[in-house]
């Protein structure tokens, strides 16, 4: 039961996390229709700005939030703005290649600049934790937990609220009737994915903390980015944050299977990739509009 | 592009030319001069050079493995990431052979297609219902999954791999030779297919699946037998390569590289023609070897910014330059078809 309740927990405080990677995912997924392979590699790029925020200048990982969230929009915006807007509209294949090639291209630009050796953060506050009703709970992955319920929050009403936020998502519903109410889309869609480059920033930020730091971190949260936008239901942040949460628990239980059959040892923890698949395979025969989407054409 | 019903009528062959796609085979002076250089490159191992044969017996491999690729996301239209799954299980099926004793390239290669295509039916018949990302996604879950249960599995050595049985030095060529066969027999397969009814069944999927359908083009059926055969070239060539190579574990059986490389390659030379995959693959492989071997630290950049452009400004792949009317206008103009 004790065990039940830390993995639980576990779980829980993992999502937190996920539900931030997968937030600025989704938005790009939802409203570009692009699978940005990036993604992982912005969430590198915050977590290696972090740390050398952290290195040179002392600047508590929690402070330097904001900063990760402003260079990596204005790098996401760029982008979009002069490579992807070319191929914006192509089928798949096209935009999911350009986006791995700058996956790539970053990623081999982190391993020149901070080399392949892996690096972290160790703050005053690093691995304190608390212990209540005989659960452990690092106070780092609390904070962690609830800066991403704020910025989870904060996106839902600024997408709701505000104009830009209205446009955007006017353009996810029709791109054509936003065109016609005056919606400038190449220029919403460069916000959106610098949007999506921020908030993979503040993740990379937020992951900096509690992980490793190597060029490539990136790649295991890009293929779960993917399974908690299936699992949520795509193009909602409530979606995101619900589908980080239940994904964050079954990966907690999952990666505590441990058996053997026969000769053959088999744990959960060396199959996390497996993991995965399996919940992303079962969603999509069971429900594939996610726990919260609507039906999509 | 929705040319059905004309496709209907005169045949997607032809609308295919028309709209300046070079027909279903590609353009055939780019077929004749990769025909050619592939008998070219029979002479290669006349060079007594271990390092000339290693380096066009990797051409020959992604070749084939881009032929592979080129049957479900080039002609079908599913656009994969988990190719190099099939690659890896080609390699391991010569590992066990050569673990129990049997040392024998055509077994190997046979073992590799039959358990290819079983892998190919079971797995393909409910991934092949997904679509377009979702499809894309699966397969590389597929990929990182089959890594992370291989490398957990004893019997196939773990994360520490396996030993495969290889001839000595002198017989090197004889991989070599294996490898020609392969890729060869992937270009005219490709060929082959592409002129039956199953090639114009593929490309009827591609263009329009519901038109496919209604056209009685039994959809699960067609792209189940796309994906198996385009399992069963990758996993010839990984078959071809573990014996060669003399060492298989998951990290190269299932590397990033084989499973990209083999797209970009296919892009490159032409999506959905039968010299594109071969010429992409000499070009790619090619530079990349060089890159290796005198700027070790920069060629992953390389790569990276080689696919940016390649996605930017050959979206179409080099094959389909062969085809192009209008010149250099006409190539700008296509080039800001999917602005946004």
């Amino acid at each position: 039961m004790q065990l039940l309740a830390q993995d639980l927990v576990n779980g829980i405080l993992a999502g937190g996390i996920l539900a931030v990677v997968a937030l600025g995912f989704s938005l790009v997924w939802g409203i570009m229709n692009i699978i940005n392979l990036a993604h992982g590699a912005f969430i590198m790029l915050g977590a290696y700005l972090t740390y050398q925020l952290f290195q040179s200048f002392h600047v508590d990982p929690f402070l330097s939030l904001p900063l990760s969230f402003v260079a990596l929009f204005v790098l996401g915006y760029l982008i979009q703005r002069f490579l992807i807007n070319w191929v914006a509209r192509a089928p798949i294949l096209t935009t999911f290649l350009l986006t791995f090639g700058l996956s790539l291209l970053l990623v081999n630009i982190a391993e020149i600049v901070w080399t392949g050796d892996r690096r972290g953060i160790t703050t005053v506050y690093t691995g304190v934790s608390f212990t209540a009703l005989g659960v452990t709970v690092p106070w780092v992955k609390l904070w962690t937990l609830l800066v991403a319920l704020a910025i989870t929050a904060a996106m839902q009403i600024w997408l709701t609220r505000t104009k830009t936020g209205r446009a955007i998502r006017a353009t996810s519903m029709d791109i054509g009737a936003a065109q016609l109410s005056g919606v400038r889309t190449p220029q919403i869609y460069a916000i959106v994915y610098g949007l999506s480059a921020g908030l993979a920033g503040v993740a990379g930020t937020l992951i900096a903390l509690s992980y490793a730091l190597t060029p490539t971190m990136g790649d295991p949260f890009l293929i779960k980015a993917f399974v908690v936008c299936v699992l949520g239901g795509l193009g909602s942040v409530e979606g995101a944050l619900i589908g980080g949460l239940v994904y964050g628990i079954v990966e907690a239980f999952a990666t505590q299977i441990d058996f053997t059959i026969g000769t053959q040892h088999i744990s959960g923890s060396g199959l996390q990739d497996a993991i995965a698949l399996i919940v992303l395979l079962i969603v999509l025969i069971v429900r594939p509009t996610g726990i919260v989407g609507k039906a999509t054409a | 592009m929705n040319h059905s019903p004309s496709a209907v009528q005169s045949g997607t062959g032809t609308v295919l030319r028309r709209i300046g796609l070079g027909g279903i085979t590609g353009s055939p002076v780019a077929f004749a001069i990769a025909l050619g250089i592939m008998a070219l490159l029979l002479a290669v191992p006349a060079t007594h050079n271990d390092y000339f044969q290693i380096v066009f017996r990797n051409i020959l491999m992604y070749a084939a493995m881009a032929y592979g690729w080129n049957v479900i996301g080039g002609y079908t239209g599913y656009v994969s990431f988990g190719q190099v799954a099939f690659f890896g299980l080609g390699g391991y099926c010569s590992a066990v052979l050569s673990a129990n004793g049997v040392d024998n390239l055509f077994a190997d290669v046979a073992l590799a297609c039959v358990v290819n295509m079983a892998f190919a039916i079971v797995i393909g018949i409910p991934v092949l219902r997904l679509k377009g990302h979702y499809f894309a996604i699966a397969t590389l879950g597929i990929a990182l999954a089959i890594t992370d249960i291989v490398a957990n599995l004893d019997a196939l050595g773990g994360s520490s791999g396996l030993a495969v049985h290889h001839v000595d030095e002198a017989h090197f060529y004889i991989y070599y030779y294996a490898m020609w066969l392969v890729a060869l027999g992937s270009m005219l397969g490709t060929y082959a297919i592409a002129r039956s009814k199953l090639g114009y069944a593929f490309v009827a999927i591609r263009e329009n699946e519901d038109a496919a359908a209604v056209l009685g083009i039994g959809q699960t059926r067609y792209k189940v037998t796309a994906w198996a055969i385009s399992g069963m070239m990758a996993g010839a060539a990984g078959a071809v390569f573990a014996p060669a190579n003399g060492f298989l574990d998951p990290s190269i059986a299932f590397s990033v590289d084989s499973n990209v490389f083999p797209i970009v390659m296919a892009i490159l030379g032409g999506v959905g023609s039968v010299a594109g995959p071969f010429i992409g693959s000499l070009i790619l492989t090619g530079t990349n070897e060089l890159l290796q071997r005198y700027f070790i630290s920069i060629h992953t950049l390389f790569f990276g910014a080689m696919i940016v452009l390649v996605v930017l400004l050959l979206p179409r792949g080099l094959v389909w330059l062969f085809g192009l009317k209008g010149g250099a206008r006409a190539w700008l103009k296509a080039l800001t078809a999917y602005k946004a």
